[in-house]
Protein backbone atom coordinates (compact mmCIF):
# COMPACT_ATOMS: atom_id res chain seq x y z
CA UNK A 1 0.00 0.00 0.00
CA UNK A 2 1.07 3.32 -0.92
CA UNK A 3 2.66 5.89 1.79
CA UNK A 4 -0.42 8.47 2.79
CA UNK A 5 -0.33 12.40 1.26
CA UNK A 6 1.54 15.25 3.22
CA UNK A 7 -1.70 15.47 5.21
CA UNK A 8 -2.29 18.25 7.64
CA UNK A 9 -3.18 17.88 11.01
CA UNK A 10 -6.24 20.01 11.69
CA UNK A 11 -8.10 20.18 14.77
CA UNK A 12 -10.83 18.28 15.41
CA UNK A 13 -13.78 18.34 17.74
CA UNK A 14 -13.93 14.73 17.61
CA UNK A 15 -10.48 14.66 19.99
CA UNK A 16 -11.98 17.38 22.86
CA UNK A 17 -13.66 14.24 24.58
CA UNK A 18 -10.52 12.50 24.83
CA UNK A 19 -8.90 15.97 25.92
CA UNK A 20 -11.44 16.48 28.46
CA UNK A 21 -10.75 12.80 29.92
CA UNK A 22 -6.83 13.39 30.12
CA UNK A 23 -7.21 16.47 31.78
CA UNK A 24 -9.69 15.25 34.43
CA UNK A 25 -7.42 12.12 35.16
CA UNK A 26 -4.44 14.61 35.39
CA UNK A 27 -6.23 16.79 37.84
CA UNK A 28 -5.83 14.65 40.79
CA UNK A 29 -2.49 13.86 40.23
CA UNK A 30 -1.77 17.60 40.30
CA UNK A 31 -4.04 17.99 43.71
CA UNK A 32 -1.65 15.99 45.10
CA UNK A 33 1.60 16.95 43.94
CA UNK A 34 0.30 20.48 45.14
CA UNK A 35 -0.33 19.16 48.38
CA UNK A 36 2.85 17.80 48.68
CA UNK A 37 4.34 21.25 48.52
CA UNK A 38 1.49 23.45 49.76
CA UNK A 39 -1.96 21.81 51.31
CA UNK A 40 -3.36 24.89 51.67
CA UNK A 41 -3.33 25.83 47.94
CA UNK A 42 -3.87 22.51 46.95
CA UNK A 43 -7.64 23.17 48.80
CA UNK A 44 -7.99 26.48 47.19
CA UNK A 45 -7.49 25.27 43.53
CA UNK A 46 -9.75 22.42 43.96
CA UNK A 47 -12.54 24.93 45.50
CA UNK A 48 -11.94 27.13 42.60
CA UNK A 49 -11.54 24.82 39.90
CA UNK A 50 -15.08 23.65 41.06
CA UNK A 51 -16.70 27.19 41.24
CA UNK A 52 -14.69 28.34 37.85
CA UNK A 53 -16.06 24.60 36.55
CA UNK A 54 -20.11 25.92 37.03
CA UNK A 55 -19.18 29.46 35.90
CA UNK A 56 -17.98 27.76 32.74
CA UNK A 57 -21.04 25.39 32.43
CA UNK A 58 -23.66 28.85 32.98
CA UNK A 59 -21.57 30.80 30.78
CA UNK A 60 -20.88 27.93 27.82
CA UNK A 61 -24.84 27.55 27.57
CA UNK A 62 -25.43 30.98 27.80
CA UNK A 63 -23.29 31.51 25.08
CA UNK A 64 -24.78 28.75 22.91
CA UNK A 65 -28.19 30.53 23.04
CA UNK A 66 -27.01 33.98 22.49
CA UNK A 67 -24.80 32.13 19.06
CA UNK A 68 -28.20 30.80 18.24
CA UNK A 69 -30.01 33.84 18.04
CA UNK A 70 -27.17 36.28 16.83
CA UNK A 71 -25.24 33.87 14.63
CA UNK A 72 -27.74 32.68 12.07
CA UNK A 73 -25.65 29.66 11.23
CA UNK A 74 -25.41 28.30 14.75
CA UNK A 75 -28.96 26.34 14.07
CA UNK A 76 -27.17 25.05 10.38
CA UNK A 77 -24.09 24.14 11.84
CA UNK A 78 -25.44 22.10 15.17
CA UNK A 79 -27.88 20.66 12.41
CA UNK A 80 -25.01 19.44 10.50
CA UNK A 81 -22.74 18.39 13.68
CA UNK A 82 -25.54 16.20 15.07
CA UNK A 83 -26.00 14.56 11.61
CA UNK A 84 -22.44 13.89 11.10
CA UNK A 85 -22.24 12.32 14.66
CA UNK A 86 -25.63 10.25 14.14
CA UNK A 87 -24.35 8.91 11.16
CA UNK A 88 -20.89 7.92 12.52
CA UNK A 89 -22.93 6.21 15.85
CA UNK A 90 -25.47 4.64 13.44
CA UNK A 91 -23.37 3.40 10.75
CA UNK A 92 -23.40 -0.10 9.74
CA UNK A 93 -19.65 -1.84 10.16
CA UNK A 94 -20.77 -5.04 8.93
CA UNK A 95 -19.72 -4.11 4.78
CA UNK A 96 -16.02 -2.51 6.34
CA UNK A 97 -15.55 -5.77 8.38
CA UNK A 98 -16.59 -8.41 5.32
CA UNK A 99 -14.52 -5.84 2.58
CA UNK A 100 -11.79 -6.10 5.11
CA UNK A 101 -11.68 -9.91 5.32
CA UNK A 102 -12.45 -10.15 2.05
CA UNK A 103 -9.23 -8.15 0.84
CA UNK A 104 -7.20 -10.86 2.81
CA UNK A 105 -7.84 -13.80 0.58
CA UNK A 106 -7.79 -11.34 -2.69
CA UNK A 107 -6.52 -8.21 -3.34
CA UNK A 108 -8.45 -6.07 -6.13
CA UNK A 109 -8.93 -2.51 -6.34
CA UNK A 110 -12.74 -2.60 -6.52
CA UNK A 111 -12.47 -3.83 -2.54
CA UNK A 112 -9.89 -1.52 -1.67
CA UNK A 113 -12.13 1.54 -3.35
CA UNK A 114 -15.04 0.24 -1.59
CA UNK A 115 -13.04 0.31 1.87
CA UNK A 116 -11.59 3.42 1.06
CA UNK A 117 -14.85 4.62 0.73
CA UNK A 118 -16.22 3.19 3.96
CA UNK A 119 -13.51 4.57 5.90
CA UNK A 120 -13.98 8.29 4.60
CA UNK A 121 -17.29 8.15 5.83
CA UNK A 122 -16.50 7.30 9.12
CA UNK A 123 -13.78 9.92 8.88
CA UNK A 124 -10.48 7.77 9.32
CA UNK A 125 -9.19 9.36 6.28
CA UNK A 126 -5.65 8.55 6.57
CA UNK A 127 -6.69 4.52 6.33
CA UNK A 128 -8.73 5.63 3.37
CA UNK A 129 -6.72 7.84 1.47
CA UNK A 130 -3.51 4.91 1.79
CA UNK A 131 -6.91 2.13 0.90
CA UNK A 132 -7.75 4.32 -2.38
CA UNK A 133 -4.60 5.16 -3.64
CA UNK A 134 -3.53 1.63 -3.59
CA UNK A 135 -6.85 1.28 -5.56
CA UNK A 136 -6.27 3.80 -8.37
CA UNK A 137 -2.77 2.03 -8.57
CA UNK A 138 -4.34 -1.59 -9.19
CA UNK A 139 -6.94 -0.32 -11.44
CA UNK A 140 -6.49 3.10 -12.56
CA UNK A 141 -9.12 2.87 -15.34
CA UNK A 142 -12.45 3.21 -12.54
CA UNK A 143 -13.77 6.76 -12.16
CA UNK A 144 -15.53 6.06 -8.41
CA UNK A 145 -11.74 5.30 -6.63
CA UNK A 146 -10.47 9.11 -8.33
CA UNK A 147 -13.03 10.27 -6.94
CA UNK A 148 -12.84 9.02 -3.66
CA UNK A 149 -9.17 9.82 -3.52
CA UNK A 150 -10.40 13.43 -4.30
CA UNK A 151 -12.92 14.05 -1.75
CA UNK A 152 -10.43 12.37 1.34
CA UNK A 153 -7.67 15.20 -0.21
CA UNK A 154 -10.37 17.53 -0.72
CA UNK A 155 -11.72 16.88 3.41
CA UNK A 156 -7.87 17.42 4.16
CA UNK A 157 -7.72 21.32 2.46
CA UNK A 158 -4.85 19.26 -0.02
CA UNK A 159 -6.15 20.94 -2.89
CA UNK A 160 -3.80 20.05 -6.18
CA UNK A 161 -4.41 16.55 -4.95
CA UNK A 162 -7.93 16.75 -4.72
CA UNK A 163 -8.17 18.51 -8.10
CA UNK A 164 -5.76 16.21 -9.88
CA UNK A 165 -8.55 13.54 -8.61
CA UNK A 166 -11.50 14.66 -9.91
CA UNK A 167 -10.24 15.52 -13.21
CA UNK A 168 -9.31 12.19 -13.44
CA UNK A 169 -12.56 10.81 -12.80
CA UNK A 170 -14.41 13.19 -14.57
CA UNK A 171 -12.10 12.29 -17.64
CA UNK A 172 -12.97 8.89 -17.18
CA UNK A 173 -16.76 9.25 -16.72
CA UNK A 174 -17.94 12.66 -17.62
CA UNK A 175 -20.62 13.86 -15.33
CA UNK A 176 -19.24 11.11 -12.38
CA UNK A 177 -22.04 10.93 -9.52
CA UNK A 178 -24.25 12.77 -10.87
CA UNK A 179 -21.82 16.16 -11.59
CA UNK A 180 -20.23 15.08 -7.92
CA UNK A 181 -16.36 15.03 -9.20
CA UNK A 182 -17.22 17.64 -11.57
CA UNK A 183 -18.31 20.42 -8.65
CA UNK A 184 -15.51 19.47 -6.46
CA UNK A 185 -13.03 20.21 -8.92
CA UNK A 186 -14.71 23.43 -9.57
CA UNK A 187 -14.10 24.05 -6.10
CA UNK A 188 -10.62 22.88 -6.07
CA UNK A 189 -9.54 24.92 -8.70
CA UNK A 190 -10.93 28.19 -7.34
CA UNK A 191 -9.30 27.33 -3.91
CA UNK A 192 -6.04 26.90 -5.86
CA UNK A 193 -6.77 30.55 -7.59
CA UNK A 194 -7.39 28.67 -11.40
CA UNK A 195 -8.99 30.93 -13.39
CA UNK A 196 -10.56 27.86 -15.03
CA UNK A 197 -12.59 27.27 -11.84
CA UNK A 198 -15.70 29.64 -12.74
CA UNK A 199 -16.39 27.31 -16.08
CA UNK A 200 -16.09 24.18 -14.24
CA UNK A 201 -18.83 26.01 -12.31
CA UNK A 202 -21.11 26.83 -14.54
CA UNK A 203 -20.28 24.05 -16.62
CA UNK A 204 -21.49 21.99 -13.72
CA UNK A 205 -24.62 24.08 -13.05
CA UNK A 206 -25.83 24.10 -16.47
CA UNK A 207 -25.23 20.67 -16.78
CA UNK A 208 -26.81 19.35 -13.68
CA UNK A 209 -28.34 21.70 -12.01
CA UNK A 210 -27.81 22.96 -8.45
CA UNK A 211 -28.24 23.10 -5.01
CA UNK A 212 -26.93 25.96 -2.29
CA UNK A 213 -23.57 24.48 -2.32
CA UNK A 214 -23.07 24.13 -5.98
CA UNK A 215 -24.59 28.01 -6.12
CA UNK A 216 -22.79 29.39 -3.40
CA UNK A 217 -19.17 28.21 -4.94
CA UNK A 218 -20.55 29.69 -7.73
CA UNK A 219 -20.72 33.01 -6.54
CA UNK A 220 -17.55 32.79 -4.85
CA UNK A 221 -16.23 32.06 -7.90
CA UNK A 222 -17.89 34.60 -9.80
CA UNK A 223 -16.95 37.33 -6.97
CA UNK A 224 -13.26 36.35 -7.91
CA UNK A 225 -14.10 37.26 -11.36
CA UNK A 226 -15.62 40.57 -10.24
CA UNK A 227 -19.04 39.82 -11.52
CA UNK A 228 -20.60 41.14 -8.39
CA UNK A 229 -24.07 41.11 -9.39
CA UNK A 230 -23.77 37.19 -11.08
CA UNK A 231 -22.53 36.39 -7.13
CA UNK A 232 -25.34 38.32 -5.53
CA UNK A 233 -28.04 36.25 -7.53
CA UNK A 234 -26.30 32.71 -7.02
CA UNK A 235 -26.48 33.40 -3.58
CA UNK A 236 -29.97 34.11 -3.74
CA UNK A 237 -30.55 31.15 -5.63
CA UNK A 238 -28.52 29.40 -2.59
CA UNK A 239 -30.37 31.01 -0.39
CA UNK A 240 -33.96 30.41 -1.68
CA UNK A 241 -36.25 28.19 -0.03
CA UNK A 242 -36.21 24.79 -0.60
CA UNK A 243 -38.93 22.96 -2.43
CA UNK A 244 -38.00 19.61 -0.30
CA UNK A 245 -36.56 19.47 3.23
CA UNK A 246 -33.02 20.04 2.65
CA UNK A 247 -30.14 17.25 3.73
CA UNK A 248 -28.00 18.73 6.70
CA UNK A 249 -25.21 19.20 4.92
CA UNK A 250 -27.24 21.43 2.15
CA UNK A 251 -28.40 23.33 4.78
CA UNK A 252 -25.24 24.66 6.08
CA UNK A 253 -24.71 25.49 2.70
CA UNK A 254 -27.76 27.57 2.74
CA UNK A 255 -27.32 29.01 5.73
CA UNK A 256 -23.89 30.29 4.78
CA UNK A 257 -25.29 32.01 1.46
CA UNK A 258 -28.21 33.88 3.88
CA UNK A 259 -25.51 35.40 6.17
CA UNK A 260 -23.35 36.80 2.78
CA UNK A 261 -26.77 38.11 1.35
CA UNK A 262 -27.41 39.36 4.79
CA UNK A 263 -24.10 41.07 5.27
CA UNK A 264 -24.42 42.70 1.27
CA UNK A 265 -27.14 44.17 2.13
CA UNK A 266 -26.57 47.71 0.85
CA UNK A 267 -23.23 46.76 -0.43
CA UNK A 268 -24.09 45.16 -3.66
CA UNK B 1 -1.70 -21.86 31.75
CA UNK B 2 -4.53 -21.27 28.76
CA UNK B 3 -5.41 -24.62 30.28
CA UNK B 4 -5.85 -23.26 33.72
CA UNK B 5 -7.56 -20.33 32.56
CA UNK B 6 -10.33 -22.52 30.60
CA UNK B 7 -10.80 -24.43 34.40
CA UNK B 8 -11.16 -21.41 35.59
CA UNK B 9 -13.60 -19.92 33.27
CA UNK B 10 -15.98 -22.63 33.83
CA UNK B 11 -16.33 -21.77 37.63
CA UNK B 12 -20.20 -20.66 37.71
CA UNK B 13 -19.50 -17.13 39.14
CA UNK B 14 -22.79 -15.87 39.63
CA UNK B 15 -23.67 -18.51 42.13
CA UNK B 16 -20.37 -18.07 43.69
CA UNK B 17 -21.47 -14.37 43.96
CA UNK B 18 -24.74 -15.28 45.12
CA UNK B 19 -23.47 -17.64 47.73
CA UNK B 20 -21.44 -14.97 48.83
CA UNK B 21 -24.26 -12.47 49.59
CA UNK B 22 -26.08 -15.35 51.51
CA UNK B 23 -22.78 -16.19 53.42
CA UNK B 24 -22.31 -12.52 54.50
CA UNK B 25 -25.95 -12.00 55.58
CA UNK B 26 -25.29 -14.48 57.91
CA UNK B 27 -21.88 -13.71 58.85
CA UNK B 28 -23.09 -10.15 59.39
CA UNK B 29 -26.01 -10.67 61.67
CA UNK B 30 -28.46 -10.07 59.65
CA UNK B 31 -30.25 -13.51 59.35
CA UNK B 32 -31.12 -13.35 61.95
CA UNK B 33 -30.83 -10.15 62.88
CA UNK B 34 -28.15 -9.13 65.79
CA UNK B 35 -28.05 -6.39 67.48
CA UNK B 36 -24.04 -5.38 66.54
CA UNK B 37 -25.35 -6.19 62.95
CA UNK B 38 -24.54 -2.48 61.93
CA UNK B 39 -20.86 -2.67 63.74
CA UNK B 40 -20.49 -5.92 62.18
CA UNK B 41 -21.28 -4.49 58.77
CA UNK B 42 -18.58 -2.16 59.07
CA UNK B 43 -16.26 -4.68 60.73
CA UNK B 44 -16.70 -6.85 57.41
CA UNK B 45 -16.57 -3.93 54.60
CA UNK B 46 -19.08 -1.35 54.41
CA UNK B 47 -17.70 1.67 52.44
CA UNK B 48 -16.55 4.63 54.81
CA UNK B 49 -15.05 6.94 52.67
CA UNK B 50 -12.73 8.50 55.67
CA UNK B 51 -12.70 4.30 56.66
CA UNK B 52 -11.17 3.76 52.97
CA UNK B 53 -8.93 7.05 53.02
CA UNK B 54 -7.34 6.10 56.59
CA UNK B 55 -5.88 2.36 55.42
CA UNK B 56 -8.74 0.28 54.69
CA UNK B 57 -8.82 0.29 50.20
CA UNK B 58 -10.61 -3.16 50.40
CA UNK B 59 -13.98 -1.11 51.59
CA UNK B 60 -14.19 0.04 47.84
CA UNK B 61 -14.72 -3.12 47.02
CA UNK B 62 -16.22 -5.34 49.99
CA UNK B 63 -19.37 -3.16 50.60
CA UNK B 64 -20.52 -4.84 47.35
CA UNK B 65 -21.13 -7.97 48.99
CA UNK B 66 -23.05 -6.79 51.86
CA UNK B 67 -26.32 -5.90 52.57
CA UNK B 68 -28.39 -3.31 55.02
CA UNK B 69 -31.27 -5.52 55.38
CA UNK B 70 -33.41 -8.32 54.26
CA UNK B 71 -35.29 -6.68 51.47
CA UNK B 72 -32.00 -4.97 50.04
CA UNK B 73 -30.69 -8.64 50.09
CA UNK B 74 -33.57 -10.28 48.69
CA UNK B 75 -33.91 -7.23 45.49
CA UNK B 76 -30.51 -7.44 44.57
CA UNK B 77 -29.85 -11.12 44.62
CA UNK B 78 -33.38 -11.46 42.62
CA UNK B 79 -31.69 -8.44 39.79
CA UNK B 80 -28.58 -10.25 40.16
CA UNK B 81 -29.82 -13.95 39.78
CA UNK B 82 -31.81 -12.10 36.74
CA UNK B 83 -29.08 -10.67 34.92
CA UNK B 84 -26.12 -12.26 36.03
CA UNK B 85 -25.84 -16.02 33.97
CA UNK B 86 -26.99 -14.60 30.16
CA UNK B 87 -24.13 -12.05 30.93
CA UNK B 88 -21.60 -14.86 32.48
CA UNK B 89 -22.64 -16.71 29.33
CA UNK B 90 -21.93 -14.01 27.00
CA UNK B 91 -17.95 -12.55 28.79
CA UNK B 92 -17.26 -15.71 30.37
CA UNK B 93 -16.86 -16.63 33.56
CA UNK B 94 -13.22 -14.90 34.76
CA UNK B 95 -14.51 -11.93 32.96
CA UNK B 96 -17.67 -11.54 34.47
CA UNK B 97 -15.94 -11.77 37.78
CA UNK B 98 -13.65 -9.37 36.87
CA UNK B 99 -16.64 -6.78 36.06
CA UNK B 100 -18.44 -7.10 38.90
CA UNK B 101 -15.32 -6.04 40.91
CA UNK B 102 -14.50 -3.09 39.00
CA UNK B 103 -18.28 -2.29 38.64
CA UNK B 104 -17.66 -2.25 42.81
CA UNK B 105 -15.15 -0.04 42.64
CA UNK B 106 -16.36 2.21 40.08
CA UNK B 107 -19.34 2.56 42.44
CA UNK B 108 -17.26 3.16 45.33
CA UNK B 109 -14.85 5.44 43.77
CA UNK B 110 -18.53 7.56 42.94
CA UNK B 111 -19.24 7.92 46.53
CA UNK B 112 -15.90 8.61 47.55
CA UNK B 113 -15.79 11.49 44.67
CA UNK B 114 -19.16 12.94 45.33
CA UNK B 115 -20.70 12.08 48.91
CA UNK B 116 -17.90 11.32 50.94
CA UNK B 117 -19.91 11.93 53.65
CA UNK B 118 -22.14 8.73 53.40
CA UNK B 119 -21.49 5.69 53.98
CA UNK B 120 -22.73 2.83 51.60
CA UNK B 121 -23.43 -1.27 51.90
CA UNK B 122 -24.74 -3.71 48.65
CA UNK B 123 -24.03 -4.57 45.56
CA UNK B 124 -26.45 -2.20 43.51
CA UNK B 125 -23.52 -0.58 42.41
CA UNK B 126 -22.35 -3.37 40.68
CA UNK B 127 -25.36 -4.22 39.37
CA UNK B 128 -25.84 -1.58 37.93
CA UNK B 129 -22.62 -1.86 36.35
CA UNK B 130 -24.04 -5.38 35.30
CA UNK B 131 -26.43 -3.73 33.28
CA UNK B 132 -24.45 -1.27 31.63
CA UNK B 133 -22.16 -4.04 30.21
CA UNK B 134 -25.43 -5.58 29.07
CA UNK B 135 -25.88 -2.09 27.06
CA UNK B 136 -22.52 -2.18 25.56
CA UNK B 137 -22.29 -5.83 24.72
CA UNK B 138 -25.76 -5.10 22.57
CA UNK B 139 -24.43 -1.55 21.49
CA UNK B 140 -20.94 -3.88 20.09
CA UNK B 141 -23.33 -6.82 19.09
CA UNK B 142 -25.18 -4.65 16.19
CA UNK B 143 -24.87 -3.62 13.02
CA UNK B 144 -23.92 -0.13 14.03
CA UNK B 145 -23.80 1.62 17.95
CA UNK B 146 -27.92 1.72 18.07
CA UNK B 147 -28.98 -1.07 16.03
CA UNK B 148 -29.89 -2.49 19.55
CA UNK B 149 -32.77 -0.49 20.21
CA UNK B 150 -34.89 -2.05 17.10
CA UNK B 151 -34.68 -4.99 19.80
CA UNK B 152 -37.75 -5.01 22.51
CA UNK B 153 -35.55 -7.10 25.17
CA UNK B 154 -32.69 -4.28 25.12
CA UNK B 155 -35.08 -1.68 25.04
CA UNK B 156 -36.54 -2.90 28.40
CA UNK B 157 -32.97 -2.89 29.84
CA UNK B 158 -32.93 0.55 29.23
CA UNK B 159 -36.19 1.16 30.97
CA UNK B 160 -35.14 -1.04 34.01
CA UNK B 161 -31.83 1.33 34.01
CA UNK B 162 -34.00 4.56 33.93
CA UNK B 163 -37.31 3.17 36.33
CA UNK B 164 -33.93 2.24 38.82
CA UNK B 165 -32.51 5.36 39.03
CA UNK B 166 -35.67 7.34 39.28
CA UNK B 167 -36.55 5.02 42.30
CA UNK B 168 -33.12 6.12 44.01
CA UNK B 169 -33.93 9.70 43.70
CA UNK B 170 -36.76 9.19 44.77
CA UNK B 171 -35.85 7.25 48.17
CA UNK B 172 -33.49 9.22 49.90
CA UNK B 173 -31.68 6.29 51.70
CA UNK B 174 -30.64 5.10 48.09
CA UNK B 175 -27.15 5.54 47.06
CA UNK B 176 -27.67 6.51 43.48
CA UNK B 177 -24.22 8.10 43.28
CA UNK B 178 -22.92 4.25 44.04
CA UNK B 179 -25.63 3.23 41.24
CA UNK B 180 -24.21 5.96 38.59
CA UNK B 181 -20.99 5.20 38.93
CA UNK B 182 -21.24 1.51 38.64
CA UNK B 183 -22.93 1.94 35.33
CA UNK B 184 -20.34 4.15 33.73
CA UNK B 185 -18.00 1.51 35.24
CA UNK B 186 -20.03 -1.54 33.58
CA UNK B 187 -20.72 0.05 30.26
CA UNK B 188 -17.11 1.55 29.78
CA UNK B 189 -15.24 -1.49 30.99
CA UNK B 190 -17.20 -3.69 28.74
CA UNK B 191 -17.22 -1.37 25.81
CA UNK B 192 -14.23 -0.09 25.42
CA UNK B 193 -12.42 -3.49 27.05
CA UNK B 194 -14.31 -7.03 27.09
CA UNK B 195 -15.59 -7.31 24.17
CA UNK B 196 -12.90 -8.17 20.99
CA UNK B 197 -14.15 -6.16 17.89
CA UNK B 198 -11.75 -3.83 15.09
CA UNK B 199 -8.77 -2.48 17.45
CA UNK B 200 -8.35 1.10 15.77
CA UNK B 201 -5.86 3.32 16.85
CA UNK B 202 -8.87 5.57 18.33
CA UNK B 203 -9.99 2.50 20.87
CA UNK B 204 -6.50 2.02 22.02
CA UNK B 205 -6.14 5.95 22.72
CA UNK B 206 -9.73 5.78 24.76
CA UNK B 207 -8.70 2.42 26.43
CA UNK B 208 -5.39 4.11 27.73
CA UNK B 209 -6.80 7.24 28.71
CA UNK B 210 -10.05 5.99 30.68
CA UNK B 211 -7.74 3.61 32.40
CA UNK B 212 -5.51 6.63 33.64
CA UNK B 213 -8.86 8.34 34.61
CA UNK B 214 -9.69 5.46 37.06
CA UNK B 215 -6.00 5.33 38.00
CA UNK B 216 -6.29 8.97 38.93
CA UNK B 217 -9.64 8.71 40.96
CA UNK B 218 -8.27 5.55 42.60
CA UNK B 219 -5.37 7.85 43.58
CA UNK B 220 -7.77 10.92 44.91
CA UNK B 221 -9.90 8.65 46.81
CA UNK B 222 -6.93 7.03 49.02
CA UNK B 223 -5.57 9.85 49.11
CA UNK B 224 -8.20 12.49 49.16
CA UNK B 225 -5.90 15.68 49.69
CA UNK B 226 -8.70 18.67 49.48
CA UNK B 227 -11.02 16.72 52.06
CA UNK B 228 -11.33 18.22 55.17
CA UNK B 229 -11.75 15.11 57.43
CA UNK B 230 -8.75 13.35 55.87
CA UNK B 231 -6.47 16.80 56.11
CA UNK B 232 -7.78 16.53 59.35
CA UNK B 233 -6.95 13.13 60.77
CA UNK B 234 -3.41 13.47 58.75
CA UNK B 235 -2.61 16.54 60.88
CA UNK B 236 -3.21 14.81 64.10
CA UNK B 237 -1.31 11.73 62.54
CA UNK B 238 1.48 13.79 61.47
CA UNK B 239 4.58 13.94 64.12
CA UNK B 240 6.48 17.06 62.18
CA UNK B 241 4.95 19.80 63.71
CA UNK B 242 5.41 22.48 61.02
CA UNK B 243 3.78 19.61 58.62
CA UNK B 244 0.66 19.07 61.01
CA UNK B 245 0.22 22.94 61.49
CA UNK B 246 -0.11 23.07 57.66
CA UNK B 247 -2.62 20.17 57.19
CA UNK B 248 -4.37 21.51 59.92
CA UNK B 249 -4.48 25.26 58.36
CA UNK B 250 -5.79 23.52 54.89
CA UNK B 251 -8.24 21.45 56.59
CA UNK B 252 -9.73 24.21 58.46
CA UNK B 253 -10.18 26.09 54.85
CA UNK B 254 -11.50 23.07 53.56
CA UNK B 255 -14.10 23.07 55.97
CA UNK B 256 -14.59 26.39 55.79
CA UNK B 257 -15.20 26.13 51.97
CA UNK B 258 -17.32 22.77 52.06
CA UNK B 259 -19.84 23.97 54.63
CA UNK B 260 -19.90 27.79 53.83
CA UNK B 261 -18.59 28.29 50.06
CA UNK B 262 -21.17 31.23 49.74
CA UNK B 263 -19.52 33.80 52.26
CA UNK B 264 -16.19 35.52 50.93
CA UNK B 265 -15.23 36.95 54.48
CA UNK B 266 -14.73 32.97 55.57
CA UNK B 267 -12.43 32.20 53.23
CA UNK B 268 -9.63 33.29 55.31
CA UNK B 269 -8.97 30.13 57.44
CA UNK B 270 -8.01 30.29 60.28
CA UNK B 271 -5.28 30.78 62.24
CA UNK B 272 -3.61 28.06 64.38
CA UNK B 273 -2.92 28.75 67.98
Amino acid sequence: MTAGPPMRARASLRHVPLLLVWLCAAFPVVLWLVHAADPELAVRIAHGTGRALTTCAWVLGGTIAVALLLFPPAAAWLRRAGSRTWLALTMDHGPLNRAISELRHFETGARHAEIGRLLRLRRQTEAAWQHLSRAVEMDPGVASAWHQLGLVAFAQHEWQLAANAFDRAEALEPGHAFGDAALHLGRCLYELGDARALDVLRAHQQRHGGGPRSHLWLADALQRAGDTAGAIAALHEAAAPPRTRLTAEENWFRALARVRLWRKRGHP
Amino acid sequence: MSHALAEVDDIPVTLVIAIAYGTLAVVTGMLPEAEDFHVRLAHFGMLIPAAAAAGEPWRLVAHAFLHGNILHLLVNLASFIAIGPALERSLGSVRFAALYLVSALGGGLAVCLWTPMTPVVGGSGALFGMTGALVAVNMRSGRHLFAFLDFEGPRRVLGLIVVNLLIGLLIPIISNTAHVGGLITGFVVTFLWLRPGTQSPALRHWRIATAALFASVLLWSLFPVTRFDWLLLRAAATADPERSADLQRAGQLALTLTVEPESPEELDPPRPR
